[in-house]
């Protein structure tokens, strides 16, 4: 039977040079996925490093139109912050449909980006606001972050710090949840700001969350979901699996951009 | 390694040794501290029997490593009475038979207590349904759950408004 | 006491016919009701896992299992050489290994079982396995074991009556068409488990999950070789059965009773959910190919169809499970001439098995998709179509079933006269066919669909029931009898009937936990029956001691029998009132027996099934339903706005869990029919095997109105305990009017011209799919 160490780090550095010491070592944020996936033995991790306890990765912070949140800040956290309500209602609004109310207070934001899982939520916020991804060694653009399905820009130990990024003028993310699992099935974020409109789509594409660049050009063009009448959306690039075939996802896709366009306003 | 870490468990002072730090909440206070009121329905935390209130929020205990709450105050099923007097939300699934086989009625009810806390659903029967949608029920008495929550919600915000004036 | 004290109630607390709270209320919400995970384990208990085999069809070539015994904590490895009686069949046809060794049948068919220190030991000491196999061709659909020659695990049945052919050939309208209805998870939300001690001799004790203790029983006897005797099995509640827990917990009462016996140690199995969910049946899916004819009023003239139904690999309860489907072709409908039949296929799946309704739910569906047919063809309202092919009043032409049986009790058209009237529902209808026409996405639908459903077993033996009672010498009750409790009140239920019968409070009567060695020989808790069976056995025992104390009080009084009266909390004797306590008390110094076993046995039911006639039913249970569901055309996505049900269960026992049970089953009807997806992959893996996956309904899947009411006019014909009906199954029929109401809101984008033939479960991408099948039609 294999052995697991456990260490709480009450500090980033800490944190970091514990991972140093460990041989398969993983870091546990709010575990929902990491735990459940042990039970399963489809991860064996040697040594826990526990990022739950480090204050300075909790909260949010507004300046402003600046928002800073703590990548160890709970789902829930996010739901429920007026000040990020105030400037981005769509981030609570997708915080706050995220698995179930208990999945909420104890997963996390910096967990959930860096997983990575090709149907969860927040990394279509990270793309579609342009947010900057702060790590313990470099700040890294939401455009250089996801390279694929539970694959990032981040190296072997780095862990994220916090996300920031500047709040659009609108907004919204709207998302047809798989019914049992409440991941996105198809998942879109759009988002405005000045003449820049942003579309990601999460839980859809084969290849992870992505931006579209056809939505993009046609929302820059109009802000309606009308614009959005005319652009395709490739089933091609769409996954398949037990939940729905690529071109019922392509058709979600197309449907959940033109109500995120409407609720946004 | 052996870990030690200290609980407080429905307002007791607890000391537990951990020999595995993959030792779950759920398993620690089943196995160990035998209160065996809180169920294991799947143990991959999509059911809710296993709903625990730390440190006043509703988690699944399933998906809690017991290691990471060294500190935390957790309640169960077993200590949200009274003595023989039950809690409201107690009081109210009964009431309103909020259950049938009762093996997701504790989950229920501590996940209840906790959304009651939080305060976002109040006496609205669509929030209430949504608040409480972690926690499966497959005898499907949700209709006596919601009754049962949104009842509960109304007669303790009378109980604090009477304490408060 | 002479004189009438005042401070007696009028009536006693908890009668019969009054709502009362489950009898583990407090318990259950105060998490102190003892479900056998949660027992105080017996010292030295090991614990068991399975190791299961990873094909859907092969033979097993090599098994080195060096590495499982090697692991931590590992006191014993057992394979099928350790199970010198390796059958499990409940159907007795010896097809259910325990283990097997050689020939895998079902992708997770366990292969050995691993006994440990620790639960978490044995299972992941059972991963270690190390099993080659030779992979056999696998046969996993209905279709493709239809397309190999249909190998059937048990004998198919016909019902005829009339002459179907020509009905058909002659009728004025024809339609042919196929329907694929799915199976389901039953998720008990308490999995699995069972613990066995072992006692002196040849002795053994089991607590298992289990509707059947009694089966239980014999197939631990029966592995272990020894008599029924020796075996006793105790259940007190499960964490809900809804049939998953009628058969197949034998297999693991089996193994921990095999392994208790030789490392002479307790052990306890308890399958982790996604074994459970892929290593024990579910409920049978089939595939219903229909031949229609009927009239221009839209009423049949003859009903031809087929019944195929995946069983998995083994007989099980496939055969009573399919000829129950065949038993409600008909649902509530006359066919003048009918001929049905059922082909219970065998696949290399897990076996399915009962399941709340035990087929009759799909006989219902397709029944209504017949009405339904009909009434897309002709152009008419569905519900017109029904009420033109109801069931006739007793006594006219239109009574008799497929099978034979008159239908002597109708009270349909009444029923479903009332419930259109309550719920508005023409008027809905046609607003809502005017809404759409001016919505352009989104689009609703509204249906009222019936549910007639047979009660019985329809093997008649097994329609019969023993209970226990005693009544203590301070004049507590002990009762005791052959149900089990799952949560549907069961245990309530039959104490109110001795509460009722004696007129006492109900706390005066202790419920105890069933077991084999109280009441013997006892029937699966299942079939609607819990009530009707052990009700009437408790009330028999009830009145052998009542007439005992009935006999004592007139001689020691000398007042005649019809003198002494059970009124709340006493007795009248003459003129004297006695309460009850001091009136046992009395009783007991005079040496009468206080103790007595009841039996009942359900009258006047018969069925002969190599020629299907009979009267398998005693009676039938009525219901009907409302829906209306908002389904939004560009995702396939919908809601149930409202549901409305008036349902019959006679003159209720208890009016509370009997709404209970109604409501609980509606919803569990609706996941079924709608959002309860099984998926096999072409290997044979279950890939739904978690509720990540498979999705049962949440709270906030309830319908956004949701009225149920029970038909309080309805009254039992025959003498039923207390002219009650069985509740258990029916209710689960109702929600069929959730998928006809979104199969009309998917009819309107083709103004109601074809009928949409959404298969179940009408999943949102089914249903898009068939959205755009009608638009490009």
């Amino acid at each position: 039977m294999y052995e697991t160490n456990y260490h709480r780090a009450s500090s980033v550095d800490e944190a970091a040079q514990l991972m140093g010491n460990a041989g398969e070592g993983k870091y546990l944020a709010g575990g929902m996925t990491l735990i459940a996936t042990m039970k399963q033995r489809l991860a064996a991790p040697s040594d826990l490093i526990d990022l739950r306890h480090i204050g300075s990765m909790k909260g949010i912070t507004v300046n402003g139109r600046n928002v800073t949140i703590g990548a160890g800040t709970s789902h829930y956290d996010v739901a429920s912050s007026d000040a990020l309500k105030a400037v981005c209602p769509a981030l609570c609004s997708l915080a706050s449909h995220i698995g179930d109310p208990h999945v909420r207070h104890m997963g996390t934001i910096g967990g959930s980006v860096a997983n990575d899982d090709p149907a969860a939520d927040y990394p279509s916020a990270v793309l579609a606001l342009n947010m900057t991804v702060k790590t313990n060694k470099r700040e890294i653009a939401a455009d250089d972050f996801f390279v694929g399905m539970f694959e990032t820009a981040l190296e072997e130990g780095e862990i994220i710090v916090s996300f920031s990024f500047e709040a659009p003028d609108k907004a919204a993310y709207q998302k047809f949840p798989n019914p049992a699992s409440r991941y996105a099935m198809a998942g879109v974020f759009v988002a405005k700001k000045g003449s820049d409109v942003r579309v990601a789509v999460t839980g859809a594409g084969s290849n992870g969350v992505f931006r579209h660049q056809g939505m993009e050009a046609a929302l820059k063009a109009a802000w309606a979901p009308d614009a959005l009448a005319a652009v395709s959306v490739d089933a091609g690039m769409m996954m398949a699996d037990i939940h729905g075939n690529s071109d019922y996802r392509a058709n979600l896709v197309k449907v959940m951009a033109k109500r995120a366009v409407a609720a946004a306003g | 390694m052996s870990y030690s870490i200290s609980l407080t468990v429905n307002g007791d002072q607890r000391r537990v040794e951990l020999d595995d730090p993959r030792v779950t909440l759920l398993d620690l206070l089943r196995e160990r501290l035998d209160l065996t009121g809180t169920k294991k329905g799947c143990d991959r935390g999509q059911c809710g029997a296993c709903t625990v209130l730390v440190d006043g929020r509703r988690v699944n205990s399933c998906l809690s490593l017991a290691v990471t709450l060294d500190g935390a105050d957790i309640t169960t099923i077993e200590g949200l009475a009274d003595g023989d007097t039950l809690h409201p939300v107690q009081a109210a699934f009964i009431e309103h038979d909020g259950f049938q086989c009762g093996y997701c009625t504790p989950g229920q009810i501590m996940s209840a207590v906790g959304l009651i806390s939080e305060g976002h659903a109040g006496e609205d029967p669509e929030r209430v349904r949504e608040g409480m949608s972690g926690n499966l029920c497959r005898c499907a008495a949700y209709h006596g759950i919601t009754e049962a929550v949104i009842d509960a919600t109304r007669r303790m915000a009378e109980t604090s408004e009477r304490k408060s004036a | 006491m002479n004189k009438m004290d005042t401070s007696f109630p009028t009536v006693i607390n908890g009668p019969l016919h009054a709502d009362r709270r489950h009898d583990s209320a407090h318990k259950h919400v105060a998490g102190s009701a003892d479900y056998i995970d949660d027992m105080p384990e017996p010292s030295g208990m090991l614990h068991a896992a399975i190791g299961m085999t990873d094909r859907a069809h092969a033979i097993i070539t090599s098994m080195d299992l060096s590495a499982v015994e090697s692991a931590p904590g590992v006191v014993a490895v057992l394979t099928a050489k350790d199970f010198p009686v390796n059958d499990v069949s409940s159907a007795h046809k010896h097809d259910e290994p325990v283990l097997t060794d050689k020939l895998v049948e079902f992708h997770g068919q366990p292969a050995f079982v691993v006994i440990a220190e620790t639960r978490a030991a044995a299972r992941q000491a059972a991963r270690r396995a190390r099993i080659e196999y030779e992979d056999l061709p696998a046969i996993l659909s209905v279709a493709e074991a239809k397309a190999a020659g249909g190998k059937f695990v048990t004998e198919p049945l016909t019902l005829k009556r009339g002459d179907a052919d020509t009905a058909l050939a002659q009728a004025p309208k024809r339609i042919k068409g196929q329907m694929e209805v799915g199976g389901q998870e039953h998720f008990y939300l308490e999995g699995h488990i069972s613990i066995a001690i072992p006692g002196e001799d040849d002795e053994m004790t089991i607590w298992a999950s289990t509707q059947h203790p009694s089966e239980i029983q014999h197939m631990v006897a029966h592995v272990l070789e020894v008599p029924s005797n020796a075996v006793t099995v105790f259940v007190r509640r499960m964490g809900g059965g809804f049939g998953g827990k009628e058969t197949q917990g034998n297999q693991f009462a089996a193994i921990a009773a095999v392994a208790a016996r030789k490392l002479k140690r307790a052990i306890k199995i308890r399958l982790d959910r996604d074994e459970d969910m892929t290593a024990t049946g579910k409920r049978h899916d089939f595939v219903i190919d229909y031949d229609l004819g009927f009239d221009e009023d839209g009423r049949i003239h003859g009903v031809k169809a087929e019944f195929a139904a995946r069983c998995g690999f083994s007989a099980d309860l496939s055969g009573p499970v399919t000829d129950r489907a065949l038993f409600h072709v008909d649902n509530a409908y006359f066919y003048p001439h009918v001929e049905v039949k059922s082909l219970p296929l065998k696949t290399n799946t897990v076996s399915n098995t009962a399941f709340r309704g035990f087929g009759g739910p799909q006989g219902c569906v397709g029944a209504e998709r017949f009405m339904e047919e009909i009434a897309y063809a002709l152009g008419k309202d569905p519900l017109d179509v029904r009420m033109a092919n109801f069931y006739g009043e007793p006594g006219s032409d239109r009574v008799l079933t497929p099978y034979h049986q008159t239908v002597e009790d109708n009270i349909m058209p009444r029923l479903v006269a009332e419930l259109a009237e309550k719920t508005d529902y023409r008027k809905r209808r046609e607003e809502i066919i005017a809404f759409n026409k001016s919505s352009r996405v989104i689009r609703k639908g509204i249906a009222l669909t019936p549910v007639k459903f047979g009660i019985s077993f329809t093997m008649t033996a097994f329609n019969q029931a023993g209970a226990l009672v005693h009544v203590y010498q301070d004049g507590s009750i002990h009762l005791n009898h052959g149900g089990t409790e799952m949560g549907q009140g069961l245990y309530t239920k039959v104490a109110q009937v001795i509460a009722d019968c004696f007129q006492v409070d109900l706390d005066r009567v202790k419920i105890t936990a069933t077991t084999t060695g109280k009441v013997p020989n006892t029937s699966a808790t299942a079939a609607s029956s819990g009530t009707d069976l052990n009700g009437m056995a408790a009330y028999d025992a009830a009145r052998q001691i009542k007439e005992r104390l009935v006999a004592f009080a007139a001689d020691k009084w000398k007042v005649p029998e019809a003198d002494v009266e059970f009124l709340p909390n006493r007795v009248r004797v003459g003129t004297d009132i006695i309460p009850f306590p001091d009136f046992i008390n009395q009783a007991y110094f005079a040496r009468i027996q206080l103790s007595a076993a009841g039996f009942y046995k359900t009258p006047e039911i018969h069925w002969n099934r190599a020629t299907g006639q009979g009267r398998p039913f005693y009676y039938f249970s009525y219901g009907a339903s409302v829906s209306e569901v908002s389904v939004d055309t560009l995702t396939g996505e919908y809601i149930v706005n409202r549901a409305d049900v008036l349902h019959d269960v006679g003159h209720s026992l208890n009016p509370a869990i009997d709404k209970g049970q109604v409501e609980g089953g509606f919803i569990q009807g609706m996941g079924w029919l709608t959002t309860e997806e099984l998926w096999w992959d072409g290997k044979g893996r279950l890939r739904t095997h978690a509720p990540s996956t498979y999705k049962i309904p949440l709270a906030s899947d309830k319908p956004e109105i949701f009225n149920v009411e029970l038909a309080e006019w309805s009254v039992n014909k025959l003498p039923t305990i207390g002219r009650s009906k069985a509740v258990g199954e029916p209710p689960l029929v109702l929600p069929i009017s959730v998928v006809e109401a979104i199969s009309m809101a998917v009819a309107s984008v083709a103004d109601y011209r074809q009928c949409p033939r959404i298969d179940t479960p009408t999943t949102p991408e089914r249903v898009l799919m068939a959205i755009e099948r009608l638009k490009t039609a």
